[in-house]
């Protein structure tokens, strides 16, 4: 069920990407998209158990898998920078192409 | 040489940032790093024994450096160091030379990495700093072609990262190893993203116009290493699961003729050579066991061919051929185009040679095709017309990155001087002699024009799920 929205997120994400026009709009759609890969490590790694792998007196019970998690910390940090990077670069598109339809500057980049 | 080994993957990215404390060493500390890596790479190929880096705790997080690494981390190597003497007496700011060691010291990580994460994190910084370098002109035209880059690669990275995750699941572990044991829409998923970073077939259609609008020492780096970060991972997995090794090759052949076609066609001198690396890309992949001294030899031709055309007057092929060049860049043109049109005595012979010898029969046609498609392409840029002129005063700095390239191709002979029996020479001679005939004949003066509808921003993400599917019918049957 949990797999089945995530995947549901991930291709509205892509879709979103493809279909919509503002460039802004675009930059989104591939966060959502990477919010739901980020969902899907969570998902994975939640898989055995939900509580946190830390050592203590406390039997708790069974836990979270760390590793998908730590991994995905990673590919946060970078979809964010890349966001970042793709937001400063639509700023600058945007002084000459207030729209910032993708279609428009396209089309006026296309030799 | 464990320490050595990590001393060299981690100097790059340490002397980056010092590059920026100390801005007035920029082009000498990235002038060390390549030579750096330059030793390195040699004293992989002479030692010939494989070398395996683990973690400790490592859920599958390891190095792997062998042969492959070796001609992959030579042709690194080879390239910036091109680059930077290319750039060295051109005002390029310390930041350009922070991005170009960046992108040395990531592309290295590629190349040593043997599970999916180093592998995906490498890629990603790959991007960014490819991102940064096509910016950097800051032009609106440069802006949106970095842009579109990354967008398309990072659409890609996350198609690659589910897959990754799902490798994970099965084996509990990151190694390339488990590769064989996934489920199938793991693997399809990895291809796609990996294809479509390396620019492979129609998933590497973003390629033509961005090599096409970069700068010119730009353009370089990426045709010359850095499509093969994508290319890379795929020639590993080809020689470890047969069912892989059947897709690549289909893709290396498909890559191979489409790339030759468009190039045919195209009167921009940019284009063309953006295109036929696409091409020469699918040649890599054709034939995986002798990749990576194609990859080596395509390495050294691309650059040689993309800092010559920015020298040239114009971009336009017609309008070359009434307006002769300089002598001194039309022998460095032809030098370059003999050897990737395979010819005897340069490094693109040998690697011609070992490919189409290690074909499977069923591509043999299709790969000649191509060889013959490739020689006809570089028809164009060998019966330019020139004169020798003396007011055209050229920049010490191309002289010194041409050099090297040319010594390279010539030097690089030595991996496989077997190739040179009277059968091949004959071979390769023949394909050359077919080619510049058609090109005589027929090419010379077509004006047909392909349409470009594949290179739209759209199609290209569109594109992925296609491909998505079509890899996913092909591991199924």
């Amino acid at each position: 069920m949990l797999e089945a929205f995530i995947l549901a997120t991930i291709l509205c994400g892509f879709f979103g990407i493809i279909f919509k026009k503002n460039l802004v709009m675009k930059i989104i759609s591939m966060d959502v998209m990477s919010t739901g890969v980020i969902a899907y490590y969570v998902l994975i790694a939640s898989r055995d158990g939900l509580h946190t792998p830390i050592f203590s007196n406390v039997k708790k019970g069974i836990y979270a898998d760390p590793v998908p998690q730590a991994v995905i910390l990673t590919a946060i940090v970078i979809g964010f920078s890349i966001q970042a990077l793709m937001l400063v670069g639509v700023m600058k598109l945007a002084r000459d192409n207030p729209t910032l339809e993708s279609s428009e500057i396209e089309k006026n980049n296309m030799p | 040489m464990n320490t050595l080994t990590i001393a060299w993957i981690v100097l790059p990215l340490f002397t980056g940032f010092i590059v920026y404390l100390v801005p007035q060493l920029n082009r000498y500390l990235a002038l060390g790093i390549n030579l750096l890596s330059l030793g390195y790479a040699l004293q992989v190929l002479i030692a010939e024994s494989p070398l395996t880096l683990q973690l400790l705790d490592n859920f599958g997080v390891t190095l792997q450096i062998d042969q492959l690494s070796g001609y992959f981390i030579l042709t690194n190597a080879l390239v910036t160091t091109a680059v930077v003497l290319y750039c060295w007496h051109t005002d390029e700011t310390a930041f350009f030379y922070m991005q170009t060691i960046f992108l040395h010291g990531s592309l290295n990580a590629v190349f040593i990495c043997a599970d999916f994460i180093s592998l995906y994190v490498a890629l990603e910084v790959i991007g960014i700093a490819a991102f940064l370098l096509i910016a950097y002109p800051r032009t609106e035209r440069s802006i949106w072609v970095a842009l579109r880059y990354l967008f398309v690669s990072n659409t890609a990275m996350l198609f690659y990262l589910v897959g990754a995750v799902l490798v994970y699941q099965a084996n509990d572990s990151f190694a390339f190893a488990g590769i064989g044991n996934t489920p199938i829409e793991a693997l399809a998923l990895i291809l796609v993203g990996l294809l479509t970073k390396g620019g492979v077939f129609v998933s590497g259609m973003w390629l033509p116009l961005t090599y096409a609008e970069s700068a010119t020492p730009v353009t370089a780096l990426l045709s010359g290493i850095v499509g093969k970060a994508g290319i890379f991972p795929l020639v590993r997995y080809a020689l470890m699961l047969d069912e892989v090794d059947t897709i690549v090759r289909i893709f290396g052949v498909g890559a191979a003729l489409l790339g030759v076609i468009y190039a045919v066609f195209e009167t921009d001198t940019k284009r063309t050579l953006a295109l036929s690396s696409l091409s020469q890309l699918g040649w890599i992949l054709a034939a995986p066991e002798v990749g990576g001294f194609y990859a080596l030899a395509h390495g050294l031709v691309k650059p040689t061919l993309f800092l010559t055309a920015g020298a040239l007057p114009s971009r336009n092929i017609k309008e070359l051929q009434h307006q002769p060049l300089n002598t001194s860049l039309w022998i460095v043109l032809v030098v370059a185009s003999l050897s990737i049109s395979g010819f005897p005595l340069m490094v693109g012979f040998g690697a011609k040679i070992s490919t189409l010898n290690n074909v499977l029969p069923w591509q043999t046609i299709a790969m000649d095709v191509a060889a013959v498609g490739t020689a006809i392409v570089y028809a164009r840029f060998i019966f330019l017309p020139h004169h020798r002129q003396a007011g055209q005063e050229i920049k010490f700095g191309f002289w010194a990155a041409i050099t090297l390239l040319i010594g390279g191709l010539i030097g690089a002979n030595i991996f496989y001087f077997q190739a040179y029996t009277v059968a091949n020479t004959i071979k390769a001679l023949a394909i050359i002699a077919i080619g510049w005939l058609a090109y005589g004949l027929i090419f010379k003066r077509s004006v047909l024009k392909l349409p470009r509808v594949l290179e739209d921003f759209e199609h290209l993400i569109g594109g992925m799920s296609l491909m998505l599917i079509l890899v996913f019918w092909m591991i199924t049957t």
